[in-house]
């Protein structure tokens, strides 16, 4: 294991800071109010993305495998690093490298699309023809956060109005550029040019690309990830995603839609058994009203009598499930027999 | 003497453009600087820029500190006139008297030829 001396995690601390500044923003903002909300309404409260128990399963879901976190990263090429190390030196070095590895698997936050802005500030007609081209005037203040900004448009028509979302997002990026955003969207994010980056199973650096160029509550930001899910759901890719930070969302996008069959045959076939439970469990959550919650709450049924239940009630591949299971239940007889 | 520190003999702060760029190609940065001193020469604050070509969006493009913009009208700089027209366009000061004239008279200069036996203006 003389490799794990060669980490090029060069890209990780840039990538990890803009995620961190971004998750930050978003849960001092956010996640405050909602946990408190959703504490005080009960489990009776649809539980959020951002809840500590979902959390917990969908981090447990994603894995940790190191060599897939640290595998070589495109950057400018340095000879590799051999250090001699004792075996207590490795356990340690191992430890600090599980948990540079928790940081990079934290999960980019989960939003509605926001809301269009729409909003007059002054109307003066007088000055309609006077200019050819409308204004945008964006403050330049540098304690401001750029959500509060005031970006403001004088159109031609005289009229002062508040810049739309697309507006902002490229003066922001104009006069405050952030690393890896374009001030125009880069044409890899329309649908056409998608097909053929999936096509390459290109589908976690779309995703990554996507977080460094859109706003988490961007359409375009909804967009990319909805059609990577539902093409990784279609081939049932989930593979490539797995010990990344974007097989959180995947499996909170497919649960809520209750496409997640797929992904649970994928786990049984992988002898992932605890995570197939999590995520029956995490189904149960979002959906506590349909029948095979109910009859686990009931019976208090653990590990795999659950995704027998599940199976039989909800799911709409059962026929498959059954023989996944069946199959996985065949290797564990001939593995403890051998 | 020495030309390290410039003194003046009355003059006071201004905020106004500096014309920058190229051939045909006008820049302008809203700066804060003595009245005496040169147009692009040495300022005491860049407070902003404004680039009078349309983009590909037709826009004009404009940032304005308006943090500091407000601190140095706070110490009692004067503003120039494009200056003042282009802060009421932002909505920061109230639209200049001008703005409002110039309109009015584009208007009627506009008007004027296709009607030119109309009745004479007053004033």
């Amino acid at each position: 294991m003389a490799a794990l001396g060669a980490w090029g995690t060069a890209a990780g601390p840039a990538r990890l800071c803009r995620v961190a500044r971004v998750l930050w923003g978003w849960r001092a903002r956010r996640g405050l109010g909602q946990d408190a909300g959703a504490a005080s309404e009960g489990k009776t409260a649809k539980p959020s993305f951002t809840d500590e128990a979902v959390q917990t399963l969908l981090y447990k879901m994603t894995g940790l495998n190191l060599q897939k976190v640290f595998r070589p990263v495109k950057m400018e090429l340095k000879p590799p690093k051999y250090k001699l190390m004792t075996e207590a030196q490795l356990e340690e070095a191992t430890r600090k490298a599980i948990e540079e590895a928790k940081e990079k698997l934290a999960m980019p936050p989960v939003l509605k699309e926001r809301e269009p802005i729409d909003d007059v500030l002054a109307e003066d007609k007088f000055l309609e023809g006077t200019e050819s081209a409308k204004y945008v005037f964006t403050d330049l203040s540098y304690s401001v956060p750029h959500r509060e900004r005031f970006i403001v448009v004088r159109e031609t028509n005289g009229v002062l109005r508040k810049a739309t979302w697309e507006e902002r997002d490229r003066m922001i990026q104009l006069f405050f550029p952030k690393e890896g955003r374009r001030i125009i969207p880069p044409v890899l994010f329309k649908d056409e040019n998608l097909v053929t980056v999936f096509q390459q199973d290109r589908h976690e650096d779309v995703l990554n690309r996507c977080i460094a160029q859109f706003e988490p509550d961007s359409p375009d930001y909804i967009r990319v990830h909805h059609r990577t899910y539902d093409d990784i759901e279609k081939h049932s890719k989930y593979d490539l995603l797995r010990s990344t930070r974007h097989f959180g969302g995947m499996v909170w996008y497919l649960v809520n839609r209750k496409q997640a069959d797929d992904l649970l045959i994928d786990m049984i076939q992988r002898d992932l058994l605890d995570d197939a439970t999590s995520l029956i469990t995490l189904y149960h959550m979002l959906h506590p009203e349909c029948p095979s919650a109910k009859e686990a709450k009931e019976g208090n049924i653990q590990g795999v009598d659950l995704i027998k239940v599940f199976a039989k009630t909800e799911s709409k591949k059962e026929g498959y499930i059954q023989l996944a299971l069946q199959a996985y239940e065949e290797a564990m007889a001939a593995s403890r027999a051998s | 003497g020495s030309r390290l520190l410039k003194g003046y003999r009355g003059g006071h702060v201004v905020i106004r453009f500096a014309l920058g760029g190229c051939t045909n190609r006008p820049f302008f940065r809203i700066v804060a600087a003595h009245s005496k001193r040169a147009r692009d020469g040495k300022y005491l604050e860049q407070l902003g820029c404004l680039d009078p070509l349309p983009n590909v969006y037709g826009e004009k493009v404009a940032g304005l500190n308006l943090e500091r913009l407000r601190y140095w009208l706070g110490c009692g700089a004067q503003l120039s006139r494009p200056a003042e027209k282009l802060l009421g366009l932002a909505g920061f000061l109230p639209l200049h008297p001008m703005t409002v004239t110039g309109a009015e008279r584009l208007r009627r200069r506009r008007a004027a030829p296709s009607a030119p036996s109309m009745d004479p203006e007053k004033g």
